[in-house]
């Protein structure tokens, strides 16, 4: 059994032993009250043992009390329903009892003092009365025939026993006395049934012979029965003074005797009672209103706690509620009872079992879908692809960090913003945002579509498709952008074709170029001997002219072949520095003849770099000689070929920027420089940055071309020195290189 | 023989109060015990032994002086109980006394209503004796002469033996199943104090 059940059995024993002494004292001293001599002694302790439980009764009651106060004042939850009950059920018991003490005591009062009425006392005085007359006729007839004794004493004048014996035997008495005023015994006269030696004459009686009166009493007997006493002076009435006094004790008939007990024993008994009334009175009134007091605090008790008992579920179950509220689904309530209130307390628990269930199917499945999310972000992550999420008002809600490398932004900072107007002014992702936006705002929330951006490091092709979210209502709950920079894709792609077209001028333009250079020749040298001297011009020229195009043309096919061509790359360690001084050397006093300087800023802190050589001498051969061609004309050009070891993206990287002061890219051609064909020059085939961009990506670095602030253009490209950053790179490039090889092979 | 005179004690009654009030004084009541008396005077005037006859006989005087409500309740029928209680130990000097003689010496006095005499009665030898007023009932209780106390041959001569004497009154009702109401009624009892001398043989 536990702790709080003990305790409630313990209470429960108590409540029982304690109110079976209060009602055991108050039978005892309700027998008191009914006269049960063997209590009577125990009145006064009864009467504490009673008002002690009355007081221990109050206190638990005043502790009851000052408990529900305090609860009611503290706004405890159930105190006022509490207060209600035990208000109602207190008056429902105080009413009736007050009525039945009301009562109780008035019937009490009146009954008691209908004992005593004034009938019972005048019929007990008159029956005394008629006693005393009863016996004062004997009494007066004994004095009689006492003061004839002394007077027939008083005449023989003497108290001889013979005469006193004689006197005694007429007048019918026990006792006869001659005594002198002092007391002492004269003569004495007794009959056989008195007592030897006879007794002192009562000062009293001396006293008032002394004053010459007769004396006369009735004397009662310890044994029952009566005697009188009669005494007068010795020389009768006639008030003669004399020293001596006759005695005389005569009896009462037994009949006599036996009323008059009687009599005296009833108005004994009834003046003792009524003396008593007030007493009687009180004591009953007292214990009756101890009774009711008792009564009275134990039904006021028994409210409060028959209310506790049954507000104590009700306020289990709000408490049990609220910490339901609270997330607490653990709340057990105790089941107390088997009512409806129990009923109820099993439908919480129920209901609280059911709720706890609930939540952890809630929460198993949240866990899962979670561990789903989580998984999505990370795919999310992982993907290259860009993906941003956008709320219905088109703020950002998520993006991947595909999205933020692909619009060269960190998105995750613009969480919470509109996805329009966020970045540079002329940015990718201002540019993107605002052509989602233009297509969003046009009730579009289905599409695809390739957009083209100029951005600052170039042309930029995203190709985009955006996708409503499901929503509750018909309103979508947003929209998902899943883009992805083709740039690259389309740059290999046009590569490719290129590739093809450099390999198909190869094979079917170059091949016929010697035959009809040697078909020109021949034809000069088989013809012009015979010819005039102005033909032999004519053919000359056109012979000269067609050797001369065949020659263009076979340079333009040996450089398309050159790019065509898939090159073998042998990597090893270079010291792009000394490459790079190499190299601007071999230009320095080339490009001093032409007025341009050349400058070279290298980092020292630059490591060498795992790269083919010969391809890079021929990358940076490429760039010098666009620019030395792009400063032809131009005076103070200035060339600088700067080298730096920098961070991008957690790895290191050698950075290469070769920089002129010309006239710089033609801005709407900027982002496609690097593509084959594409040239400002008069002259030139416009493949050298096609081989440019074409060494880069076969080292997995990068290269762009942007025009300089103050003037001029600048290449700047990037080759990888770790492994992780060079596998990096030409991981992010791969798909688009697959096809391309293909293609050279 | 020496005597030393104690003082007697005089004591206070209570006065009977309004029924509902008894709830009010309840506590007090029974905290305090029955209250005496206040003006009930019983006290032991002189008290003395004698030798007569090979026995210590006992003459004491008391002082009685009862209110007006105890003599109305004894002439409404309440009897009125006079204790004389006698104690005599030996008086040792770092040894506890022990007793020698103890004795109580009982008289009751009631009213007869009929023959309107006061009845005097002692509960040791049952003699009884009446009287025409209460003054003179009283004067009678208030005096004992010749009460027998112990055997002279149980006293060592030498020794002292302390002596003492006191009262004890109390107010009862002669059928004793109402004695309880009594708790509720003036409480007329009182005790004397002890009026103790030394008696050496």
């Amino acid at each position: 059994m536990d702790t709080p059940s003990l305790r409630r059995a313990a209470a429960t024993a108590a409540i029982c032993v304690g109110g079976l002494l209060w009602l055991s004292a108050i039978l005892l001293m309700a027998r008191t009250a009914q006269h049960a001599e063997p209590f009577s002694r125990l009145h006064p302790w009864i009467l504490m043992i009673n008002v002690a439980g009355l007081v221990v009764l109050l206190a638990l009651l005043a502790t009851k009390l000052v408990q529900l106060v305090r609860d009611w004042r503290g706004h405890v939850i159930g105190s006022r329903l509490k207060a209600r009950m035990v208000w109602t059920f207190g008056v429902l018991a105080t009413l009736p009892i007050l009525l039945v003490y009301f009562f109780a005591v008035q019937f009490l009062s009146r009954g008691i003092d209908s004992w005593f009425n004034v009938e019972i006392r005048q019929s007990l005085d008159d029956a005394l009365v008629l006693s005393r007359s009863a016996l004062e006729t004997r009494m007066r007839d004994h004095l009689a025939a006492t003061e004839l004794i002394a007077d027939e004493l008083a005449m023989n004048g003497g108290t001889a026993p013979g005469i006193l014996e004689m006197l005694r035997r007429q007048s019918g008495a026990l006792e006869l006395v001659v005594a002198t005023d002092s007391g002492a015994i004269v003569a004495v006269s007794r009959g056989l049934e008195t007592d030897v030696v006879p007794d002192e004459v009562p000062g009293e009686v001396l006293m008032q012979a002394k004053q010459g009166s007769p004396f006369v009493s009735l004397e009662p007997l310890a044994e029952g029965g009566y005697l009188i006493r009669t005494a007068v002076p010795l020389g009768g009435v006639a008030g003669d003074r004399s020293d001596m006094v006759v005695q005389a004790i005569y009896p009462v008939a037994e009949r006599l005797g036996a009323l008059a007990d009687t009599v005296q024993a009833a108005y004994q008994q009834f003046g003792e009672k009524d003396y008593l009334r007030k007493p009687l009175k009180a004591s009953f009134i007292l214990t009756l209103t101890v009774v009711l007091l008792l009564s009275l605090l134990a039904a006021w008790y028994g409210a409060i706690f028959t209310a506790q008992r049954l507000v104590q579920p009700i306020q289990d179950l709000v408490k049990g509620t609220r910490a339901v509220a609270q997330g607490d689904l653990d709340t057990r309530l105790p089941l107390t009872s088997h009512d409806e209130m129990g009923f109820l307390v099993h439908s919480f628990n129920d209901m609280t079992k059911r709720l706890r269930h609930a939540r952890e199917d809630q929460q198993r499945a949240q866990q899962a879908a979670e561990t789903e999310r989580a998984n999505l972000a990370v795919i999310l992550a992982r993907l290259s692809t860009g993906v941003v999420a956008l709320e219905p008002d088109l703020r950002i809600r998520t993006a991947n960090r595909a999205a933020s490398s692909i619009l060269g932004e960190e998105l995750d900072g613009f969480i919470g913003s509109r996805f329009a107007g966020l970045g540079a002014p002329e940015g990718l992702l201002r540019q993107f945002g605002e052509a989602c936006r233009s297509r969003l705002a046009a009730g579009e929330t289905e599409w695809r579509e390739q957009f083209v951006f100029q951005a600052g490091s170039g042309r930029r092709v995203l190709m985009c498709a955006c996708t409503p979210l499901p929503a509750e209502g018909e309103a979508p709950g947003g929209y998902v952008l899943v883009f992805d920079d083709i740039t690259v894709m389309l740059q290999a792609q046009r590569e490719a074709a290129w590739g093809e077209v450099a390999r198909r001028l190869a094979h079917e333009i170059k091949n016929p170029l010697t035959p009809i250079r040697l078909s020109a020749e021949r034809m000069r040298l088989k013809l012009m001997p015979s010819m005039n001297e102005r033909d032999a011009r004519l053919l000359d020229r056109g012979t000269e002219t067609i050797v001369q195009q065949v020659e263009a043309m076979k340079e333009m096919v040996n450089a398309f072949s050159e790019y065509a061509r898939a090159p073998r790359v042998e990597m090893a360690e270079v010291n792009l520095n000394r490459l790079v001084t190499e190299l601007t050397d071999l230009y320095r006093a080339q490009v001093a003849g032409r007025g341009v300087t050349l400058e070279v800023r290298l980092d020292p802190g630059l490591v060498a770099v795992v790269a083919d050589r010969g391809r890079l001498r021929q990358l940076l051969h490429n760039l010098l000689t666009n620019a030395v061609e792009a400063l032809e004309g131009r005076p103070g050009g200035a060339i600088a070929v700067v080298t730096r070891l920098a961070e991008r993206g957690g790895g290191r990287v050698a950075e290469i920027a070769v920089e002129d002061n010309g006239p710089g890219f033609q801005r709407e051609l900027v982002g496609q420089v690097f593509d084959p064909y594409v040239t400002t020059k008069a002259r030139g085939t416009g493949l050298g940055l096609a081989i440019v961009r074409r060494i880069v990506e076969e080292h997995g670095g990068s290269v762009e071309a942007e025009n300089r602030p103050d003037g001029g253009a600048r290449v700047r490209i990037e080759l990888p020195l770790d492994g992780a950053t060079r596998g990096e790179t030409v991981l992010r490039r791969e798909p688009h290189w697959p096809e391309t090889r293909r293609e050279r092979a | 023989m020496s005597n030393s005179q104690s003082r007697a004690g005089h004591f206070s009654g209570r006065s009977s109060g309004f029924p509902l009030a008894w709830l009010l004084c309840f506590f007090a009541t029974l905290l305090c015990g029955p209250v005496r008396a206040a003006d009930t005077t019983l006290e032991v005037i002189g008290a003395s032994i004698k030798l007569d006859e090979g026995v210590y006989v006992l003459d004491a005087d008391l002082e009685i002086d009862l209110p007006g409500g105890a003599r109305r309740a004894i002439d409404a029928g309440l009897t009125l109980r006079l204790n004389y209680e006698i104690e005599m130990e030996r008086v040792r000097r770092y040894l506890p006394d022990p007793d020698v003689a103890a004795l109580v010496q009982g008289y009751e006095l009631s009213y007869h209503a009929l023959s309107q005499r006061y009845i005097l009665r002692s509960l040791n030898t049952g003699e009884q004796q009446d009287v025409g007023s209460l003054a003179a009932a009283l004067d009678r209780l208030s005096s004992v002469r010749g009460l027998p106390i112990i055997d002279a041959a149980l006293l060592e001569p030498g020794p002292a033996y302390a002596v003492r004497v006191r009262a004890v009154l109390t107010l009862r009702s002669a059928p004793d199943t109402l004695s309880w109401l009594l708790f509720w009624t003036d409480d007329w009892s009182a005790t004397s104090e002890w009026y103790t001398w030394t008696h050496r043989r």
